[in-house]
């Protein structure tokens, strides 16, 4: 049952462009593996260490560094499927990741919420966090749902399960993990899911979760990571990488030498999944940026993002490996004329750039504030690259020179028959403002936020989600509890 | 409601020129009083378009389109019509733009809102010059001039036409607006109009203000 669902947009793969020129490409993966092999990458896990070592890989056991040959590399991404379904728990909202579409995630983790009632900039909670699945599960152009902002008001060992239920409970929509980081709760999470999903064999199935690990740049895997992916990918959810290097902190000066290290640690922590659970459903992700020299904070929206995220994206195309990019995300703290620029161009340069997934919609700040008005105006911008994307909305029609005939010099095309029939093929935004300065003025100026909120009151006023079957919701809890009291997230369950 | 009336109103709004002017006929044929034609079928379907305008459902391409069918329906009845001595008078208004002005696609977006709102909309065209808009107004006495202008170099015409409008000893007998893209309420001020607006939407909400401030 999927009481108001529209079904979710995705943008067709009708432009592409290339960030790297063949040589530079070349170059880039040169140069990762010789980082791979020779730099290798620090894993925390002595028990991962040693099953690396056995599948070929050269470990220094005293330091916990794992140096990667190119052949295992290979091997992985040879092993990696190309194309997969993220599923839904309303089938309807099922997502291909076929190369041939890109989907909008809302993004995350923000550690704050800039509350669309008052105004207030404040720490974020599971209701906070209901009320943004809520409104993503209304909004056609979002597809899978991060966690877009943390539970703050829950106990920190459950909160990822929290954060689970809150989402389960506000939306149908494809949801990927990314605070479930430790193997414990990753096994807290997969519990979940196997209930909402009715069963083991049933997620394997359907795995209407997907996950994704982040290193700790430069070149780490923290304990617990890597065995939460391999948790994930044991159960049939697909688990990718994301990495999040900060050009002059924890990358490369360069622009080019970050895409390096992020494309070095984004294929380490392929290979050791490709290891561990060969085969499994991965993808290959990047939010990349620099470091504001001032402020030491990540700058989040500048050049130098859009080159690495159309470089990590045709990476990512070039090893056959579907991709997650950092898209959207502006640097700037409330919509504005910042926001528009960095998130319309970063909007843009993932479509170029073919990614499958855009992470995605509602940051503020770099990263640390969620806003849901800035979740429909990225949604805006996705549904305005939608239109372009679609070629049958700009396609030719053979008749046009009877057309323009019909009308001749000096005539107009107000009330032609073409006009009527065609006229509403045109894209009407639905937060843009074109109204006419007096009317503008008499609606009281208002910008982008006041927009957006409007927008946000009324879906949140009317939206419902398709809600859980009977007793799901209670098993959830059940789990939580017990994951709480200390009885959950064990490896013999 | 007869059926073919509901015919004619749904091919008035579904811009289908060809059954409008066949039921337009039909009717006229079977006997029914040219006023009733007019006021429940084609008055009605502009009407019904001015609701859905103010819903935001409808667009100006329709509007435009609709008003021209009405035209060419009103052609069939208008004789019908000019036969009956006691026929029911709306209110009328001029609408031209200016002389030395090709630029009337404004004026045609107006003149076509304003038929939705029920006015006897007369269009002189464009390039109109001042003389040809007197002799109109002596004619056809109607309670409402609209001056469009696009350039600002045509602009002063407006002025021209309400002086004359002075001259001729008809200001006081009708309410002058002023519109296009480079006009102003300030213009429309220093120039003595009675009523501007900045688009046609508004341009019918003032047109109303001021032919019931005449009536």
């Amino acid at each position: 049952m999927t009481p108001e669902a529209p079904s979710i947009r995705s943008l067709p793969r009708t432009l592409q462009a290339d960030a790297l020129t063949p040589a530079a490409l070349e170059a880039v993966h040169a140069q990762t593996l010789t980082v791979l092999e020779e730099v290798g990458v620090g894993v925390g896990g002595e028990a991962m260490c040693r099953a690396l070592a056995d599948a070929g890989a050269e470990v220094d056991l005293s330091t916990k560094r794992v140096r990667f040959p190119a052949g295992m590399i290979e091997k992985a991404l040879e092993r990696s499927p190309r194309t997969y379904v993220l599923a839904a728990r309303v089938p309807e909202f099922d997502l291909a990741i076929d190369g041939q579409h890109s989907y909008l995630a809302v993004d995350g983790c923000a550690a704050e919420i800039l509350d669309h009632e008052t105004g207030e900039r404040r720490p974020s909670t599971k209701q906070d966090l209901a009320m943004a699945m809520r409104l993503a599960d209304a909004l056609p152009e979002i597809g899978i749902l991060w966690q877009p902002m943390s539970a703050r008001d829950m106990p920190r060992k459950s909160q990822s399960l929290h954060e689970l239920h809150a989402q389960f409970a506000n939306s149908g929509k494809h949801i990927q993990m990314m605070t479930a980081v430790t193997p414990e709760v990753a096994r807290g999470v997969v519990e979940i899911a196997r209930v909402v999903a009715g069963g083991s064999e049933a997620l394997r199935r359907r795995p209407i979760i997907s996950a994704f690990e982040c290193s700790l740049s430069p070149l780490m895997y923290e304990d617990g990571a890597l065995e939460a992916a391999q948790v994930y990918a044991e159960a049939g959810v697909p688990c990718g990488f994301v990495v999040m290097p900060i050009s002059c902190a924890t990358g490369p000066a360069t622009a080019a030498g970050t895409l390096v290290q992020s494309n070095a640690e984004i294929l380490a922590g392929i290979t050791a999944l490709q290891v561990l659970v060969p085969g499994a459903a991965t993808f290959y992700g990047c939010c990349a940026t620099v470091m504001d020299l001032r402020s030491g904070a990540a700058a989040c929206g500048g050049p130098e993002d859009l080159y690495l995220q159309m470089a990590a994206a045709q990476l990512a195309r070039n090893y056959g490996v579907p991709s997650s990019i950092g898209t959207f995300a502006t640097g700037s703290k409330i919509p504005d004329w910042q926001a528009g620029v960095e998130n319309g161009l970063s909007g843009f340069a993932s479509v170029l750039a073919g990614a499958d997934l855009m992470c995605g919609a509602g940051l503020l700040f770099g990263a640390r504030v969620y806003s849901l008005a800035e979740m429909v105006l990225d949604a805006e911008i996705f549904n305005l690259l939608h239109y372009l994307t679609d070629k049958s909305a700009m396609s030719l029609s053979d008749s046009i020179a009877q057309v323009i005939e019909s009308v001749g010099p000096g005539g107009h095309y107000l009330s032609d028959k073409h006009t009527l029939q065609n006229m509403r093929q045109q894209w009407m935004p639905k937060l843009f403002d074109r109204l006419s300065w007096e009317d503008w003025e008499s609606a009281g100026q208002p910008g982008p936020q006041e927009l957006a909120n409007e927008r946000v009151r009324s879906l949140l006023s009317t939206h419902e989600p398709p809600p859980l079957d009977d007793g799901v919701e209670d098993e959830i809890l059940r789990i939580i509890d017990a994951f709480e009291r200390g009885d959950g997230g064990n490896e013999d369950e | 409601m007869s059926d073919l009336l509901k015919s004619l109103q749904e091919a008035i709004l579904t811009i289908d020129e060809e059954t409008a002017l066949k039921v337009t006929q039909e009717l006229l044929d079977s006997g029914m009083e040219p006023e009733e034609i007019l006021e429940s079928g084609m008055t009605e379907a502009l009407l019904e378009l001015g609701r859905r305008w103010n819903c935001g459902e409808a667009f100006l391409p329709e509007v435009v389109a609709a008003a021209g069918i009405f035209e060419r329906c009103s052609a069939i009845v208008e004789p019908a019509l000019m036969a009956k001595a006691d026929r029911k008078v709306s209110d009328k208004a001029i609408i031209a733009t200016v002389k030395g002005d090709l630029h009337d696609l404004g004026k045609n977006i107006v003149g076509a809102m304003m038929k939705t709102v029920g006015l006897e909309v007369h269009d002189l065209g464009k390039n109109v010059p001042t003389e040809k808009i007197i002799e109109a107004v002596k004619e056809l006495q109607p309670k409402l001039i609209g001056l469009s202008a696009l350039l600002t170099t045509t602009m002063p015409e407006q002025e021209n036409v309400i002086k004359a409008l002075e001259e001729a000893g008809l200001r006081s007998a009708v309410k002058v607006m002023v519109g296009g893209a480079p006009v102003t309420q300030e213009w429309a001020d220093r120039i003595g109009a009675d009523g501007y607006a900045p688009n046609a939407p508004e341009a019918v909400r003032v047109a109303l203000e001021l032919t019931q401030v005449a009536a």
